[in-house]
């Protein structure tokens, strides 16, 4: 436990720039939502909440360069010395992946809370329940089903990467690693979509649409009947359910390769 | 026996690193392994250490295999792999949370006898990171310890440091395996001597038949491997 506390100290030290600056980027994004000023309420929510997606979408991609460090690891031999250290290979991968999960839990859940913010300026007043949803479940579910698996794979290709040495003659198993993901997730896509209900599923914001009555007058027709009619199905569970599964197993894998590798 | 090398070859692609090592390392030894650059001196730590696999032949140390005995020997690669945001006590707290043989106080005692200056790594000389490498790893209680080069691009005076510590921080029941191109100032440690030509050992004697011999190993580096 100490060992493993004490690769968690270390992640942070080796990137807590990382985890403090796309932090306190959210600081800039709060900013610029108060700088769109279009007169419709409803336009400017889109915007705003638009905003809000391309932050989330940014942060995905500074998460994957924070776990990837492919560059610092192999320089100076770094990769050496974690390589002879005791703990195995899973506790370095899993330490790792730990730390970029929490500093992702983090970001995204203070996504969650902006949103909850623009709802608040556009009129929107949520119930207890729907926050809830807003600010933990739902970026649990979105990140189940896109950032855990992503960093997962990310770390995957960076221990692969580093341990063959992609420049090197490891190159080609690495660049068919790279080209055939589309693939891969194009085949997993399509197999979540065939089972994708089997479970019940989550039923997520069955209150919001309330509160957009309250403050737009009126919801879409379709919308309603689905509600009032029992017919919203809620977020499927399988996805989240496949994709964790499979980041549990690109981490194993990515510990596995750690414990083989040469320095 | 601490290891064991049999019959140990191992190669990059078409060329070889090491070819038929087969070498017994018992405690109570301080080795030199010398060579010239490219003779396997390396490859050959690396091997003992796990760091890298043969390709023929068998490793062990502590009876197991390497990688199975890193909580209790002692690697010091060639490269500098210190993070340069790292300050000593950084160091301390990165071995002591990792290593269960790390004595905190060894440590402390071989930062001052080395004169490790107390700042970050980025703001160290070559030396001063050299020394605190090695403070690192003779801090550790451990039986074994490989030592890849500690002194090379390092000050003469710094040099002088690190070979007193190694001397006063033996004890008998421990090996040291030393690889450096230092060979005269590192004579004085030696209790044996591998000498390692084109990854093939051209000779493994002791200093104490060197010397009964009236050669020392210097000289006989110079007609082994010239």
């Amino acid at each position: 436990m100490r060992s493993f506390r004490t690769l968690l100290w270390l992640e942070h030290r080796r990137s807590w720039v990382w985890a403090v600056s796309l932090l306190g980027s959210l600081a800039f994004w709060a900013w610029g939502i108060k700088q769109v000023l279009v007169m419709d309420a409803a336009e400017r929510l889109g915007i705003r909440s638009g905003l809000l997606g391309l932050a989330a979408a940014i942060g995905a991609v500074i998460l994957c360069l924070m776990i990837g460090r492919i560059r610092s690891e192999t320089r100076h031999g770094q990769y050496q010395v974690l390589l002879l250290t005791p703990p195995s290979g899973y506790s370095h991968v899993a330490a790792r992946y730990l730390y970029v999960a929490a500093v992702a839990v983090v970001y995204f859940v203070a996504i969650g809370f902006l949103y909850w913010w623009i709802a608040a300026l556009a009129g929107i007043h949520l119930d207890s329940q729907s926050l809830f949803e807003l600010i933990l479940a739902l970026p649990f579910y979105l990140m189940s089903v896109t950032m855990l698996p992503l960093l997962a794979w990310t770390l995957l290709l960076m221990v692969f990467i580093s341990a063959y040495r992609i420049s090197g003659p490891g190159w080609i198993p690495g660049t068919v690693m790279i080209l055939g993901t589309p693939f891969v997730v194009r085949w997993l896509w399509d197999g979540i979509i065939r089972i994708a209900y089997s479970l019940p599923g989550w039923k997520l914001f069955t209150n919001a649409p309330y509160a957009l009555i309250q403050r737009f007058g009126e919801i879409e027709e379709d919308v309603s009947v689905a509600l009032n009619q029992g017919i919203y199905e809620g977020l499927p569970l399988e996805p989240m359910l496949i994709l964790l599964a499979v980041s549990v197993v690109l981490l194993i894998a990515a510990g596995r390769i750690w414990q083989e590798v040469e320095a | 026996m601490l290891a064991r090398m049999e019959n140990v070859t191992k190669r990059y692609g078409t060329t070889e690193g090491v070819r038929g090592l087969s070498l017994d390392f018992p405690a109570g030894e301080v080795v030199g392994v010398l060579g010239l650059n490219g003779s396997g001196k390396s490859t050959m730590l690396k091997l003992l250490a796990g760091l890298l696999l043969p390709t023929e032949g068998s490793i062990r140390v502590f009876e197991a295999a390497p990688r199975a005995s890193r909580a209790r020997m002692v690697f010091l690669g060639e490269t500098d792999t210190l993070w340069p945001w790292m300050t000593p006590s950084d160091a301390e707290r990165f071995m002591a949370g990792l290593y269960e043989d790390f004595d905190t106080a060894r440590f402390h005692e071989l930062l001052d006898a080395l004169e490790v200056p107390r700042r970050k790594t980025k703001a160290m000389s070559k030396g001063e990171r050299g020394r605190l490498r090695l403070a690192m790893a003779l801090a550790r209680n451990a039986k074994f310890y490989l030592l890849d080069e500690p002194l090379a691009g390092i000050d003469l005076i710094s040099r002088e440091k690190i070979l007193q510590s190694l001397v006063r921080e033996w004890h008998t029941d421990e090996a040291i395996l030393l690889s450096t191109h230092e060979v005269a100032e590192a004579e004085g440690l030696f209790d044996r001597v591998v000498y390692l030509r084109d990854g093939r050992l051209a000779l493994d004697t002791s200093a104490e038949a060197l010397r009964a011999e009236g050669k020392s190993v210097v000289q006989t580096f110079k007609e082994v491997l010239a």
